[in-house]
């Protein structure tokens, strides 16, 4: 199985935050914070320092993404029904189906993705990540979770994502971490680090490479998130609850009552 | 393919798969009609490249760096903007601010139509009026003020591409000489008048870092300025190897990636740097051949550096002597492929042609000129001009006030902005009267606030030219808005590839509009039309060089046996074989004999600036790179990035105030001038006498919706700018402030 992701090699970085710009403008990312106030990106930049490390002053730059992680706790957290998705591997041909929610980690590419038309809306997979990876997008009045896709949409087509191709100093590397040939393998054996810890151990597949000072000062930032975040519980049982409602009505027309029952019973709880 | 592969995504897959194939044939036309497959999914944006024509000739002027882009376009609407593929500066890389130009162009806030202040200036009521109306007072207002006063009664503050065009008419065709240019005694004067009185030629940033052994920056925080080539010049030159040695008060973004950062005091690097060729001189470890062959009055430059002991600069710059030596010895290792960087804005202390002139003597010294790593000029193509006839250059010479008062002999074109001021405040040796500003924003660019808007309250009369509800908007009579660099032609951008270990090469890129500049909410119009028109009614209709942007692009490109139709037809930029630019040495004016007849300082000097009064510390400011100075903070997808400029602290003396990171403080200056509220960033990063923060900040104006009042305007708190003596240009460094807490001033720790 292919694993694509990144490295940032820090080294390189010059923290322009022309990435963060690109990637807002290919896929129309609203600024500003949703209602649950998390912050309304899918690639962003801080910047870190000058501060003291055990290696000198540094200063350097913590370029975020979703990390399309080995063991994606957003994906376990999405409580829309599962349905049958076939996922055809572009390489070979082969197929394989998967039950999957709403949200799943492709089987052949390893990239974390989302249907937005069977998203609820609830939040709980964004509240779930520790990274912030996600937020809610309300632009178009019905919430839809919205995160990095790793532009698999360009790459598809054999355009690179938005971010590595607007990088001014080709410091973001893209590419498949399981092919040992290939470009971002070389820097994973330079030893480009995760963002993790005994805590947090989820596989993020964007990593960082630095030198001693840099790679110091990040890890002592909230890069590294210090524990597995919480989900708010409640907006994932009223999502469950008028999905449930919804499934036994449909057809019966009697939704409106329900749904509003349903709303009630949740709001007791 | 890893999604669900419904008919719907097949069909996007294979929509998306044919523009890609079909990109090779849009090469050929600059924009075609959009794929009809193209199938949009709800909730889910498709991408810049999904149902999109890419429109190419695209020349960013976010900032003055001008990369080459391209536009992506959705049914005639700009969503993104991208390098072009085809550049050989940028290539398919912008930065933060290239990619946000989209939200330039569709800024709600944008100037719109012509306007007249029924109000007061300063708090402008504003009424729409016909392009006709407006230009009709224009005229008839600056010729009252050129009846009556002549045409030196007019002063102009231009800035940008399609400034260049009004600023020829007013100077050269109408005479005046009150011509006050922030690139020049804002920002690079020094630099380039030292380098031309010390090698002949401009400095521009012409140095080969790709190539360097070692990289000196004095300042030059890149990184934190970002002018695309010139990082990827620099990155190239690390990744090469090449020690990087940073010289700053602040541990900046290129001090973070540096082999030596020398924690200089601010204001004394002239000494680090005459020390450091005192020293070389001394050790005999410079360039005797290059010197022998190229240098002129070198023994009269030895004489008078040396006294510049390692000592003596060590207690001046407040630096250990070791580190001094180390860099001399590093330099002296490295030469001569050691890339001295004249740096960009040196507007610092008001001796800055001196620190000009020591680093170009450095590089003079190391024999680091027209080779590898070195001080080398690119041979890129020769275009064209439009100019104005020159009618009124005769009369501008004899009333230019420096000439008049045998002052600043060595200025850059125009008239030193304080002088301009002064004279416009005091109507001695002449009143000023008028005042056109057009794509500059004196308000926040020039020091000494308050004085600027006396200037700007005792003119008859006030014209504004520009894009955005800027500061300087609020005191404009008319306020006339002009087309963005996406809507129009005007300058031709040419260079060379960026490294000159790689092929050869030079290109020509002309500016061409990317949207259509004709939309029915708006009036914009462009500066060739504006000054035209304005010329007409001003009586010069017969001297008008060009009749449109487009006839002055095809007149410039002319020159170079080009056209228009040929640059559509190569996507934009026409490349050419280039020539190498190795191998040209330059004279090196260690000692310049016009300088000293002119009864400045033939060889570099040092001169002190003032000390901090005790209990307060030096303002310094710079840049952040998602910002161009004070021109992009309404941009809302920059404001997102670095929505404030912190307000720099050293950690120990904030531990010592009780302050806070991220705490909302004032800043109060030798005056008692305080600026708006702004973020503490408590670092150890900065020395102690020392506080930093980032220019372009702090709009006052609220039709600036996005920017205004957001972070502090830091030009409030500089209100005794000094004045270089050579070039007439701004030092700006000048400003000593304290911490202003909850009404209390607190003293800054020794």
């Amino acid at each position: 199985m292919s694993q694509y992701g990144m490295v940032i090699d820090l080294n390189k970085c010059v923290g322009c935050h022309a990435c963060s710009v690109a990637c807002r403008a290919e896929w129309e990312v609203p600024v500003g914070t949703d209602s649950a106030k998390r912050k309304q990106r899918r690639n962003w930049v801080e910047r870190l320092g000058p501060d003291t490390t055990p290696h000198g002053l540094a200063a350097t730059y913590y370029v975020g993404l979703c990390n399309h992680c080995d063991k994606p706790v957003c994906v376990d957290s999405c409580p829309a029904d599962k349905v049958e998705l076939t996922f055809t591997d572009i390489k070979t041909g082969k197929k394989q189906t998967l039950k999957v929610s709403a949200t799943w980690k492709d089987p052949f590419n390893g990239t974390v993705q989302i249907d937005k038309e069977r998203c609820l809306g609830c939040g709980a997979c964004a509240d779930s990540c520790p990274y912030t990876a996600r937020y809610i997008f309300e632009e178009q009045g019905i919430p839809k979770v919205d995160k990095c896709t790793l532009c698999v949409e360009r790459t598809t087509v054999g355009l690179e994502p938005a971010c590595v191709q607007t990088c001014i100093a080709r410091a973001r590397i893209y590419g498949d971490l399981n092919d040992n040939k290939s470009e971002i393998a070389r820097y994973i054996t330079k030893g480009a680090i995760r963002l993790e810890n005994d805590k947090v151990k989820i596989g993020p597949n964007i990593r960082y490479l630095g030198n001693k000072k840099d790679l110091a000062l990040l890890n002592s930032t909230s890069a590294v998130p210090l524990k597995m975040a919480e989900i708010n519980q409640r907006r994932v049982f009223m999502a469950s609850l008028m999905k449930s409602s919804l499934q036994q009505l449909s057809g019966i027309g009697m939704l409106g009552l329900l749904g509003t029952l349903a709303i009630q019973k949740a709001d007791e709880k | 393919m890893a999604f669900q592969m419904t008919r719907r995504s097949f069909l996007q897959a294979s929509a998306a798969a044919s523009l890609t194939t079909a990109l090779s044939g849009w090469l050929v036309a600059r924009a075609q009609a959009a794929d009809s497959a193209f199938v949009k999914k709800p909730f889910t944006a498709p991408g810049s490249f999904g149902g999109s024509v890419t429109v190419t000739g695209g020349v960013c002027e976010m900032c003055f760096w001008r990369c080459q882009v391209v536009g992506k376009l959705r049914e005639g609407k700009l969503v993104k903007l991208e390098g072009n593929p085809k550049s050989i500066d940028n290539g398919a890389s912008i930065c933060a601010r290239g990619n946000a130009g989209v939200k330039l162009l569709y800024d709600p806030d944008r100037l719109k139509y012509p306007m007249k202040n029924i109000g007061k200036r300063g708090a402008p009521v504003w009424k729409r009026i016909s392009w006709e109306e407006a230009l009709n007072e224009c005229a008839t207002r600056l010729q009252g003020v050129i009846k009556q006063y002549g045409p030196h009664g007019i002063a102009i503050f231009p800035h940008g591409a399609s400034a260049t065009y009004p600023m020829h008419y007013f100077e050269h065709l109408v005479g005046t000489p009150n011509n006050s240019e922030a690139s020049f005694f804002q920002c690079r004067g020094p630099r380039d008048i030292a380098y031309i009185n010390t090698f002949g030629v401009e400095a521009g940033e012409s140095v080969d870092m790709p190539n360097a052994r070692a990289i000196l920056l004095i300042g030059t925080h890149i990184g934190e300025n970002i002018h695309v080539s010139h990082v990827k010049q620099y990155l190239k030159g690390l990744e090469n190897g090449a020690k990087l040695i940073v010289v700053d008060p602040r541990f900046s973004a290129s001090a973070a990636k540096a082999d030596i950062w020398v924690q200089i005091k601010p204001g004394t690097d002239t000494a680090f740097l005459l020390a450091i060729m005192n020293y070389l001189v001394k050790q005999g470890s410079y360039d005797k051949a290059y010197v022998q062959k190229n240098g002129e009055g070198f023994d009269k430059f030895t004489k008078a550096i040396a006294h510049a002991e390692l000592d003596w600069a060590a207690k001046i710059c407040d630096v250990p002597v070791q580190q001094i030596k180390e860099v001399a010895d590093l330099l002296a290792k490295s030469a001569p492929h050691v890339a001295v960087h004249p740096g960009r804005h040196v507007t610092w202390y008001g001796n800055d042609f001196q620190r000009e002139r020591a680093l170009a003597c450095l590089t003079g010294l190391l024999g680091a000129i027209g080779v590898k790593g070195g001080f080398v000029k690119s041979k890129g193509p020769k275009l064209g001009r439009v100019k104005w006839p020159d009618l009124g250059v005769e009369h501008a010479e004899e009333f230019a006030l420096h000439k008049k008062a045998d002052k600043h002999k060595f200025s850059p074109p125009g008239t030193p902005t304080q002088m301009l001021r002064d004279t416009a405040l005091s109507g001695k040796p002449y009143p000023i009267k008028a005042c056109i500003t057009w794509g500059q924003n004196p308000i926040q660019t020039i020091p000494g606030q308050q004085e600027t808007i006396k200037m700007l309250q005792q003119m008859d009369f006030v014209m504004v030219v520009d894009l955005m509800p800027t500061d300087i908007t609020m005191y404009a009579d008319i306020l006339l808005p002009e087309l963005s660099y996406l809507e129009r032609y005007d300058i031709v951008k040419t260079g060379t590839q960026w490294n000159f270990s790689d092929k050869h090469q030079q290109y020509i890129a002309p500016r061409m509009p990317l949207v259509s500049p004709v939309s029915n909410d708006h009036e914009r119009k462009d500066s060739v039309w504006i000054t035209n028109e304005l010329a007409k009614r001003l009586g010069h209709g017969k001297h008008i060089p060009v009749a449109s942007m487009e006839e002055m692009t095809e007149k410039i490109l002319a020159a170079g046996n080009l056209t228009l139709e040929q640059v559509k037809k190569e996507n934009g930029i026409v490349l050419l074989p280039g020539k190498d630019p190795y191998g040209v040495p330059l004279p090196v004016k260690f000692f310049n004999d016009d300088l000293a007849e002119a009864g400045y300082p033939g060889a570099p000097i040092y001169t002190p600036v003032p000390e901090p009064p005790k209990g307060f510390a030096r303002l310094v400011y710079g840049r952040v790179p998602v910002h161009t100075f004070n021109r992009s903070m309404n941009n809302i997808w920059l404001n997102a990035e670095i929505p404030e400029n912190p307000i720099w602290l050293n950690q120990e003396t904030a531990r010592k105030l009780g302050l806070k990171d991220g705490e909302k403080i004032q800043l109060i200056n030798q005056d008692g001038v305080s600026a708006q509220a702004g973020i503490l960033k408590v670092t150890p990063g900065i020395r102690k006498d020392t506080i930093y923060t980032a220019h372009g900040y702090g709009t006052r104006n609220p039709a600036m919706t996005n920017g205004v009042n957001k972070g502090l305007d830091e030009q409030t708190l500089i209100t005794r700018p000094a004045v270089d003596p050579e070039t007439g240009a701004h030092g700006m460094r000048t400003a000593f402030v304290q911490i202003l807490k909850n009404g209390k001033a607190l003293s800054i720790p020794a």
